[in-house]
């Protein structure tokens, strides 16, 4: 079931400049989805119109049923978000800063607050002025904010911006543990191929405001269709596998199988043929690699 | 109607636990001390002396408390008033646009009109309780310096009023006029509260509204408008001074009052209306 639906958002911008072309995907429950894209895609304008801070020039977006460009209030009810790099009041403590923004949202629970608080580490800094924080203690409070009070799903808009390794890390086992614990649906904008490979199940790859892709995580598919073999007969395995309809690049050796033909039936095909098979690996794309493919980097 | 006062008390929090919100009044207090030496000065006391004494009256029993803290009012909020809240108010809207609070804001179930309501009253908070703070602490000087009782002179050009007052009449009217004056500066932050809906820098917003204001002052002092004066704001802002005559004219003030009115709903009305069509995107 999707829990959020974005459907054909267009955008231009007063400029004439296209944001967005008839962009739709959906988020589904329990899952974790990365939208990627270079700067200027369209990534942060798809969760600005999702968070009703940018309004499209057509299309809709609708959180747990709830349109957000026709109830807005009540659609941004089920969610937590970062959007863009969060500015606190300087002024205030940590601790006062979530007061204010959870007004906003008519709850206050100070139990809940500490317990998130100290989930993401700041329970210490929580009476400290926030213009004493650390970038990443700031990344830190922003992640606090959007879960208080706990959403059904959390939009965050380069959460990772200007954090080290180490806060990366970090940032990835929290994500995965609000998945694992809360069973919370996740939409994350991001630059970091990698983090997205790691934490994402599902992804969509946005270019010049276009969707060029929506679906698994290329290293994270279950199908297998493509395999690398290594061998000294390749004369021999190169008319087997063109018999049996597959190809094989000669540069990489990647080997791709036809629909409904499966691996170790053409592994065994081959060794019947006696073609000495020194190895037969599946292959796996990185996110990196299907990210270049799909946007013509 | 809980969940809107809870929001308020959010914005609330924020406005008060900021120390320029006090440097506000403290500058206020500063520029009514030094108004008070200047009228303490022999040269100035003998001005209000002769004054006083062209009109049959005992000096000595009119310069009092009173007579100091309403003319330390009058000059204390033309001098800095318009200026401090339109600062405020320019500031409000915003200033947080600049600092990019709307990311952290916006992104919480509240409509844009909401939150703008909760701020303009805020704002109207403010106003009101600077220029009670205004009213109270011009008050609080003149009976640190003069004591409890005398008279009431006052003298006000706008409305070529010129009257004497016992002290406790001459104190009710004070309070009420200062009432009034709250509600006419509300106005002022209005008008700074439209600009700063608008998608610019809050300087900017505090100078337009400024602007504004100067504007239409010079058009009333200079006489150009005359026919026309109806249609200037400053006519019906100095309205307040006329709670200090003796038979008061209401039905003047109401008009004045409702006009006023007027204004500050479509400020609020037009300023809400360009809020929610921008898009707030970095």
């Amino acid at each position: 079931m999707a829990l959020l639906e974005v459907r054909n958002l267009t955008k231009r911008w007063r400029n004439d400049r296209l944001a967005l072309d008839d962009v739709s995907f959906d988020l589904r429950q329990g899952e974790i989805l990365g939208l990627l894209g270079h700067n200027g895609a369209g990534k942060s304008t798809v969760l600005g119109i999702t968070l009703g801070m940018v309004r499209p020039d057509g299309g809709e977006v609708r959180i747990c049923g709830d349109s957000v460009q026709q109830h807005r209030a009540r659609a941004l009810s089920h969610v937590g978000a970062i959007y863009e790099a969060a500015h606190f009041y300087d002024y205030l403590t940590g601790w006062q800063n979530l007061r204010v923004l959870c007004s906003l949202s008519g709850w206050w629970d100070e139990t809940e607050a500490r317990r998130i608080l100290k989930l993401v580490n700041l329970g210490e800094r929580a009476n400290h002025k926030t213009k004493t924080y650390s970038h990443g203690m700031r990344q830190r409070l922003a992640l606090a904010q959007a879960l208080l009070p706990l959403p059904k799903c959390l939009l965050l808009d380069e959460p990772t911006d200007g954090l080290d390794p180490e806060g990366i890390r970090e940032f990835r086992e929290f994500v995965m543990k609000l998945r694992a614990e809360f069973g919370m649906t996740i939409l994350i904008n991001s630059h970091l191929l990698g983090e997205v490979e790691l934490m994402c199940d599902r992804c969509v790859i946005l270019k010049q405001g276009r969707k060029m892709y929506e679906g698994p995580v290329p290293s994270q598919e279950k199908s297998q269709s493509a395999f690398i073999l290594q061998t000294r007969d390749i004369a021999k395995a190169r008319e087997v596998i063109s018999a049996a309809a597959a190809t094989m690049d000669p540069v990489t050796s990647k080997v791709e199988l036809p629909t409904h033909t499966l691996g170790h039936e053409l592994l065994k095909l081959l060794v019947e043929s006696g073609v000495r098979v020194d190895s037969w690996q599946p292959y796996k794309p990185t996110l990196e690699e299907f990210y270049r493919q799909q946007t013509g980097l | 109607m809980s969940l809107f006062f809870q929001q308020w008390q959010g914005e609330l929090l924020k406005l008060f636990a900021r120390r320029r919100t006090y440097i506000g009044f403290a500058a206020f207090l500063a520029l009514e001390i030094a108004i008070l030496i200047i009228f303490r000065l022999k040269g100035v006391e003998r001005v209000f002396e002769r004054m006083i004494a062209r009109q049959g009256m005992a000096f000595e029993q009119y310069y009092s408390a009173l007579t100091l803290a309403f003319m330390i009012l009058g000059i204390s909020v033309v001098l800095l008033g318009a200026i401090y809240l339109a600062l405020v108010a320019g500031d409000i809207v915003a200033k947080e646009g600049e600092d990019g609070h709307y990311r952290l804001l916006l992104v919480r179930p509240i409509s844009r009109s909401r939150l703008l309501l909760i701020k303009y009253l805020s704002c109207m908070g403010y106003t009101f309780v600077l220029i009670q703070f205004i009213t109270w602490s011009a008050f609080g000087l003149g009976l640190a310096l003069k004591g409890w009782g005398g008279g009431f002179f006052v003298m006000a050009p706008e409305i070529g009023l010129l009257s004497f007052y016992d002290w406790d009449f001459g104190l009710q009217r004070f309070a009420l006029a200062s009432l009034f004056l709250s509600c006419s500066m509300m106005t002022i932050s209005s008008i700074a509260f439209l600009f700063s809906c608008l998608p610019i820098k809050p300087a900017a917003a505090t100078i337009g509204a400024l602007s504004y204001f100067i504007i239409d002052r010079i058009l009333k002092e200079t006489g150009f408008m005359e026919n026309y004066d109806h249609l200037l704001l400053t006519k019906h802002i100095v309205s307040w001074t006329r709670l200090l005559v003796e038979d008061i004219p209401w039905p003047i003030i109401i008009r004045d009052y409702t006009a006023l009115a007027a204004v500050c709903l479509t400020c609020l009305i037009l300023g809400i209306a360009i809020f929610e069509s921008r898009d707030l995107k970095s």
